[in-house]
């Protein structure tokens, strides 16, 4: 402990003999730290938002249909447990939301225009949680019960279709019996989302008003589960597992959507990568900076050798410097990504290039999102890796013979 | 050897450590930014091409709002006369009429809505790579015969195989009753879901029959021999078509809007990876050449009594900045011009990539061409930098004075 | 008692294509307490006899014993132990850690040592101001002549009672009334702290305050005796 308390301050005054050299490594520091932290809190924000808004359309973190719906989405596989064997297994299993719902392929008509969509018989009560409709922003209303006889459709499917609340449109799909099931339906509500192509893809309409159109008795075809993290659903997985038994398949919203679920998965290796990266390139000007240091002072070396020092504490010394000199990078350089991302956290506006964000998943206004946990991995990938690369110009300070070292004319 | 050059030279070797190090760190960034781009690149041109020529074409003539709202009753009138005009003109054979509607079609035992292309058989193929993709049965061939090729997901969910019937229904471009029986002539697969899901085809002739279209469609779709032709071509169109029924000419930004803005997104995100790195090699460089300028000031002290200008000093120090500049440009594009070209012959791939792939009509292995461009720029740019990095240093002897020079250990 | 006893020492260094014998069988005894002064033209041999006896390096063969101990086949870890418990150094120049003050590199030694803050700066300031250093504690060697800095390293190199001091050319970069002036300081410490002194130098005004002078040549010693100090 003495001896490293001598070895601290000895590296801390060498730190400060060539300021100048020592500011311009700090501001590479400083620099590479802040960005390895901003973007990656560019980053998370971006899949955070492309996952809440993906999980908004999938819905939910765990689901459950009838065997072979998710490749062959028909009404026909609907799901072989009633809304009452779900409420007596799940109404206190401690999710945060789950919900049964229709959905199916249709196409939807008004006198102008036919588009396909995704026709979506929800219990509009049970969904408000997690919907990536905000129920009070609609324009009109949006469906007030599972009998309602209106729908709600996206503004961008309105306008193609030129209607509007009020309007009457007729949707078109199939019964279990392959015989058309089609019903005409009042726009009751028109909804602005996220992302275009939901506005463009999803219809609501009330679930005993779909069960009733598509001739489906009580049936449904989704059901879908809400856990507290949607990083780790696990818990919730198992449990809906063991609830359902295996005339179903239950599946993770990773499974549903693998664009998102590998997203979730690379981002993690993009942030390491990227962080060793630039650590990488700021290695060569601390190994420089380290190299420089130890050359200039190979006579004091050679003293504190022969006043007795070991050439182990010959090698701390170095690495000490090393390490404040990081650790006062890191710090600096984490304070400015905290000051530069905090104010962006309203949101970057990213419109001018929205079509092509929709395009990655993402919604056009970007919200940075700082986890404690990157600013973390951020010092540790720094602290570590630097440990490693200064061990070589500290070793061979650290060999120096004591003789040789004093008598170095230079 | 000039005199100047050959000292610059010597200095730089006078601490050879300290040289590779800064070098190091040039080589570095060189290599990765040579791989990054050319990736970027390569990755750009194939989002590009894949999408243009899955189906959408370099250009469109289209109706006036088409692009926007896509409604049925904006029509090109006489389609096909007016491809067949271009075709003429233009003398090119990658022209094609379409027509597109919405409509639910029936197999024994499903019903799903799909978008129904209506296209001319015989020119088709030439404008789109989705005939080409065909794996069972056969692409269209009569423009009149009630057939229609569908993509593989589709056809599982309809559980129909070729040959079988599908009833087609729909409303024509008057909002009346549309419909008709077809046969499966051939299943596609494209490899991207939504294609192979949604998108069915038909002859151009029999679709105008169902859908009441009068000899009307909506795009005569246009591709260019490559990207870089497609402005010119463009030009061309717009001189034929421009004084026809106001028509307009859709470039393959306003079709497929995402495309542009996904790459431009990805393009900052990248470009600001690259910067950071670019200036951090930068930081490294002028660590370097400060601090040898300072320690040899008392050198400098001498050679300036001796009648040495502070002027050619300082050229001396830019000197060797630019040479060992010029070591990590040429070590940097060597070893990433290999790393790629190995790529582009082995291809690239990482974890996850199968699905980010899909996303954007990639192949999930990319194989990432070497161009001059992509090659020279990242490294061109780090060149610069060393540069301008050194100017402080060199900079700083102007200020210098031989005899409080000289005075300095 | 005997501080110092080297045996039969031999050290040959290769420079160029040629071998220089800088210790040529060579065998030396000191007592404790002596004030040794080792002559010799450059090249004579006295800092490489210097260097065995503090273990900065080790002879190609022959024994050195230093405070009853054999160090010649000591490690590096030990001779440290030696050197930081046992001897004291002054050299030529160089003599101070640059970033640290007058008082702190006084105290250097003894904060490696384990010495008690207290204590260490009661011991740093008695000697600072024995070697005539008052108010000058808190300096940077840069803020300091080099007379003074020469003193400094004296109180560092005794501050923690060696019984031995090895000094090599410490009045080299001195002129002769400061290094006069070093020379009564050595002598004052070695009859008031009976610590053992071992002075190289080729400085014949450093001479006249030996007690017992040896003088080298080529390796060997060729002449050996005691005189009255001035």
């Amino acid at each position: 402990m003495r001896i490293l308390i001598v070895l601290v301050r000895l590296a801390w005054r060498y730190l400060w003999r060539n300021h100048r050299r020592t500011i311009i490594m700090l501001g590479a520091i400083v620099l590479g730290t802040w960005a390895m932290i901003f973007m990656t809190a560019l980053t998370r924000g971006m899949v955070d938002q492309m996952i809440a808004d993906g999980i908004s359309a999938i819905p939910g973190h765990v689901q459950v249909h009838g065997q072979g719906y998710l490749d062959d989405p028909s009404v026909t596989r609907s799901i072989p447990l009633s809304d009452e064997e779900f409420a007596a297994r799940f109404a206190d299993a401690g999710f945060s939301a789950w919900a049964t719902r229709v959905r199916v392929p249709a196409v939807i008509t008004s006198e102008r225009e036919s588009r396909g969509v995704t026709l979506l018989g929800i219990d509009p009560a049970a969904e408000r949680d997690f919907s990536f409709v905000d129920y009070g922003a609609v324009d009109g209303r949006f469906l007030e019960s599972p009998e309602d006889s209106g729908i709600v459709i996206g503004a961008k499917l309105a306008d193609t279709l030129e209607t509007r609340v009020g309007k009457r449109v007729v949707l078109m799909s199939q019964d279990p019996d392959n015989d058309i099931a089609d019903r005409g339906f009042r726009v009751v509500g028109v909804f602005e989302a996220n992302m275009q192509a939901f506005e463009e893809g999803f219809v609501f309409v009330g679930k005993a008003t779909a069960q009733k159109m598509l001739r489906m008795g009580t049936a449904t075809t989704e059901a879908v589960f809400v856990g507290d993290d949607y990083r780790n659903v696990e818990p919730v997985y198992d449990k809906v597992a063991a609830g359902v038994g295996d005339a179903v398949t239950v599946s993770r919203w990773t499974e549903v959507d693998t664009y998102l679920g590998t997203m979730l998965k690379t981002m993690d290796g993009f942030v390491l990568v990227w962080m060793i990266v630039i650590f990488l390139a700021l290695s060569f000007g601390l190994v420089n900076t380290l190299v420089m240091a130890v050359f200039e002072r190979v006579r004091e070396i050679g003293l504190m050798l022969a006043l007795g020092m070991k050439p182990a504490m010959i090698l701390g010394q170095i690495i000490i410097e090393s390490m404040m000199l990081l650790a006062l990078g890191l710090l600096i350089g984490t304070a400015l990504a905290w000051a530069s991302i905090v104010p962006l956290e309203g949101g970057i506006d990213l419109s001018a290039v929205g079509e092509g964000m929709e395009m990655w998943g993402a919604s056009s206004v970007l919200y940075p999102k700082l986890y404690l946990e990157d600013v973390v991995l951020a010092n540790v990938v720094v602290l570590v890796l630097g440990f490693f690369a200064s061990l070589s110009p500290a070793w061979r300070a650290s060999r120096y013979e004591p003789v040789e070292a004093i008598t170095k004319v230079g | 050897m000039n005199i100047v050059l050959r000292l610059a030279w010597r200095n730089i070797w006078r601490q050879p450590r300290r040289t590779w190090l800064t070098t190091g760190a040039m080589v570095f960034s060189n290599i990765l930014l040579v791989f990054m781009i050319s990736l970027q690149f390569g990755m750009y041109g194939l989002m590009i091409n894949n999408t243009l020529q899955v189906f959408s074409g370099h250009m469109q003539v289209q109706a006036p709002g088409y692009v926007d709202d896509a409604k049925m009753r904006q029509v090109v009138d006489d389609v096909q006369p007016l491809a067949a005009h271009l075709r003429e003109a233009l003398g090119s054979d990658t022209v094609a009429a379409r027509a597109r509607a919405f409509a639910l079609a029936s197999s024994e035992d499903r019903t799903y809505g799909i978008a129904i292309y209506g296209v001319e058989p015989r020119h088709e193929p030439r404008v789109s790579n989705l005939p080409g993709l065909v794996e069972h049965g056969r692409y269209l061939q009569d423009d009149d015969a009630y057939e229609i090729v569908i993509g593989s997901v589709l056809a599982r969910n309809l559980q129909v195989a070729t040959g079988d019937e599908l009833t087609l229904l729909g409303s024509g471009v008057d909002g009346s009753f549309a419909a008709a029986v077809v046969v499966v002539a051939g299943i596609f697969e494209s490899g991207v879901k939504d294609i192979d899901r949604n998108i069915a085809q038909m002859p151009l002739t029999a679709f105008q029959d169902m859908f009441y279209m009068n000899g009307a469609g909506h795009q005569v779709v246009i591709l260019a021999p490559s990207l870089a032709d497609a402005p010119e071509l463009q030009a061309r169109v717009e001189a034929l078509v421009g004084a026809d029924d106001g028509l307009v000419v859709q470039d393959w930004d306003a079709l497929q809007p995402g495309l542009r803005q996904a790459i431009q997104a990805d393009m900052s995100s990248a470009f600001f990876m690259y910067g950071i790195l670019v200036v951090l090699v930068a930081f490294s460089v002028l660590n370097t050449q400060l601090m040898s300028v300072l320690e040899r000031t008392h050198e400098f002290g001498v050679v300036m009594a001796l009648g040495m200008k502070p002027g050619l000093l300082g050229r001396i120090v830019l000197l060797e900045s630019a040479l060992m500049g010029l070591l990590g440009f040429v070590l940097g594009v060597i070893a990433g011009t290999a790393l790629t070209a190995w790529l582009s012959v082995r291809g690239f791939t990482m974890p996850g990539m199968d699905e980010m792939a899909a996303q954007f009509n990639l192949p999930a292995r990319i194989y990432p061409p070497v161009t001059l461009l992509s090659v020279a720029i990242g490294p061109f740019v780090v060149f610069v930098f060393t540069l301008l990095a050194s100017v402080y240093p060199a900079w700083r002897l102007r200020r210098l004075h031989p005899v409080e020079a000289m005075r300095v250990n | 008692m005997t501080a110092v006893r080297c045996i039969d020492i031999c050290k040959t260094y290769t420079q160029g294509d040629v071998d220089i014998k800088a210790l040529d069988h060579l065998s030396i005894e000191i007592e404790k307490g002596e004030f040794v002064c080792l002559m010799s033209p450059s090249g004579g041999g006295k800092t490489t006899l210097l260097n065995a006896i503090g273990g900065l390096d080790i002879p190609d063969s022959g024994e050195v014993w230093v405070g009853g101990q054999r160090i010649d086949q000591m490690s590096k870890g030990e001779l440290a132990e030696l050197r930081l418990a046992n001897i004291g150094f002054v050299f030529q120049a160089y003599n101070l850690i640059p970033v640290l003050t007058a008082r702190e590199n006084v105290e250097f030694v003894m904060q490696v040592q384990g010495v008690r803050p207290a204590e260490r700066h009661v011991k740093s300031m008695v000697l600072l101001e024995e070697v005539g250093l008052e108010g000058l504690e808190d300096r940077l060697p840069a803020e300091m002549s080099g007379g003074q800095q020469q003193r400094v390293a004296v109180a560092r190199a005794i501050v923690s009672r060696p019984e031995l001091v090895l000094a090599d050319e410490p009045t080299a970069n001195l002129d002769s009334h400061t290094a006069a002036d070093l020379m009564e300081l050595f002598v004052q410490l070695n009859e008031h702290h009976q610590t053992t002194f071992v002075i190289a130098t080729h400085d014949q005004g450093v001479m006249r305050y030996a007690k017992r002078l040896v003088r080298m040549r080529d390796g060997r010693i060729v002449d050996d005796v005691q005189q009255n100090a001035a």
